[in-house]
């Protein structure tokens, strides 16, 4: 059983790590292929594990593999097109 | 089997979209789906252990239910708190037109008055099980003067995260208790996100992000409280205010559990949502017909409940739908009037997420969504001395006069509304 001192970190390689993220789209962006976009203007690897998309809104939980400036870049470019990004935990900040 | 001792009366963590099963350690989503995990429990030998007997014969905190909380051994921090009173208001069901009306108050729980302090000591008794030597939590007020409390007391060190632009009075309820406070200046979501990486990222037990599991269960001891103090039974109606959803979530649990080992008679009930029309993403979903969400960008008085996207909002609908409640959602004005007609009928003073529960009950009675002749529960989760600027200039004033008696009784005589009070 993993404890404190045996924590399991996020999967991290020389710099290189993973980001969990919740995607939520305005329904004006459901029909646009962002996932596909994002990982062929920025350098990082894109893995979807879950989908929910109906008229309203659409949600695309994702994992991105990369190095932190281009997921950063890559963060950026959704949040300019109208995404709204969540970590997987959504609100961390709580009152 | 040494195993399953060492667990007390937990069997694991499971996810709540796939039913994965995980290790009972220090992790919060199942690697698959990302869904959240949830402590699961061995119930054939709780409901052994955990009689009417056991509970009325133990210490009146939270901890009486402990086979029910997901600690292994006994508890270490927080062994004080909860066990909140349960007020029959009878003054106040008269004003909302209701035949049986209580409040929950954890406006006065132990140490830092609110429902907070449940979920930290869970969480901290857990995190010390699990041999972890620092926690942090990210906050904008109860959740960070909690754990910086309760961290203290335990002789546990703590890190606070806030964002930049809190209140300082907030600031110096977390700051007193010797808590490392890190302001962080950005946007929210910037901020939220830098939160989470920080979580991943350094081996600490960060309450609600990778001890969520344990830290969430606490509140259910809110629920198991009001059954055991309503003489064992289930309320017809409970109200309960939602942030991120997950405290209506863990009711629901516990009035599941409790008939599900025996404790309470099965029968009917709903819980009904309470948000701030400010801050409404559950209820405006609730309201729609959807199940799921729209995030917003909260803009309400009752900062505590001001979670634009809720991460039990999907949950909080679900228990919502299946137990046939509804939700709704007040306005500022509205929330003020529900903190004072809080006070003036009870005598309690309520934080702003008090006036928001206090507010959607009087609009539920008044529509019919609670009938007039049902029993009501409110939850009240925190105290109006952490909130005074919500209300500031909108409680009355004062009568000022000089060191005369002439001119106090010139005062009398002048207003109707002082002559009545003599
Ligand atoms: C006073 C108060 N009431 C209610 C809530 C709602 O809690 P939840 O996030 O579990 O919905 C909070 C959350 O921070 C709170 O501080
Ligand atoms: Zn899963």
């Amino acid at each position: 059983m993993a404890t404190a001192r045996k924590k399991k970190k996020p999967a991290t390689k020389n710099g290189v790590q993973a980001t969990r993220l919740w995607l939520m789209y305005p329904p004006r962006l459901i029909k646009r292929p962002v996932v596909w976009e994002l990982s062929h203007q920025f350098k990082v690897v894109t893995n979807v594990r879950q989908v929910s998309v109906t008229d309203e809104i659409g949600v695309v939980c994702l994992e991105l593999d990369g190095e932190r400036s281009e997921i950063k870049a890559a963060i950026k470019w959704l949040e300019k097109l109208g995404v709204k990004v969540e970590p997987v935990e959504f609100n961390v900040i709580e009152s | 089997m040494i195993m399953e001792k060492h667990d007390g009366f937990m069997k694991a963590l499971k996810c709540r979209e796939c039913g994965r099963e995980y290790p009972l350690a220090a992790t919060h989503v199942c690697e698959f789906d990302f869904g959240p995990l949830e402590v699961a429990y061995d119930y054939d030998r709780i409901k052994k252990s955990l009689t009417r007997a056991a509970i009325e014969s133990r210490p009146q905190t939270m901890w009486r239910y402990r086979e029910l909380l997901p600690i292994a051994g006994a508890p270490t921090v927080g062994c004080q708190v909860g066990f909140t009173p349960l007020v029959k208001a009878d003054r106040l069901a008269k004003r909302l037109g209701i035949r049986e009306l209580w409040v929950k108050n954890d406006a006065v729980n132990y140490p830092t008055l609110s429902f907070k302090d449940r979920v930290v000591s869970v969480a901290l008794s857990r995190s010390k099980e699990l041999g972890f030597k620092t926690v942090a939590c990210a906050s904008t007020g109860n959740l960070a003067n909690s754990v910086a409390a309760n961290a203290a007391a335990a002789g546990l060190k703590s890190f606070v995260f806030i964002p930049s632009d809190l209140e300082q009075g907030k600031v110096i309820n977390s700051l007193v208790y010797g808590a490392n406070v890190i302001s962080i200046k950005g946007h929210y979501d910037e901020v939220n996100r830098l939160c989470a990486e920080i979580a991943g990222k350094f081996g600490w037990a960060f309450v609600n992000v990778n001890m969520r599991p344990y830290y969430a269960e606490g509140s259910k001891s809110m629920g198991f409280e009001i059954l055991e103090q309503l003489g064992w039974r289930i309320p017809q109606h409970t109200v309960v205010p939602m942030a991120s959803g997950s405290l209506l979530t863990k009711i629901h649990k516990s009035y599941q559990e409790f008939v599900k080992i025996g404790l309470v008679r099965d029968a009917k009930y709903h819980v009904h949502g309470a948000q701030p029309t400010g801050c409404n993403p559950i209820s405006a979903a609730q309201k729609a017909g959807l199940d799921f969400f729209k995030p917003v960008k909260p803009n309400t008085i009752a900062k505590s409940l001001a979670i634009g996207t809720p991460a039990d909002g999907f949950y909080a609908l679900k228990v919502m739908k299946e137990t046939g409640a509804s939700a709704e959602d007040v306005t500022d004005d509205e929330v003020r009037e529900g903190i004072r007609l809080l006070a003036e009928c009870e005598g309690i003073f309520a934080e702003t997420a008090g006036g928001v529960t206090v507010g959607v009950a009087k609009k539920l009675i008044a529509s019919g969504r609670i009938p007039a002749n049902d029993s009501v529960v409110l939850c009240v989760t925190g105290n109006g001395l952490k909130t005074l600027d919500a209300v500031a200039g909108h409680v009355g004033r004062t009568r000022d006069i000089k060191p005369s008696l002439r001119e106090f009784e010139a005062l009398i005589n002048s207003e109707a509304e002082l002559a009545a009070a003599i």
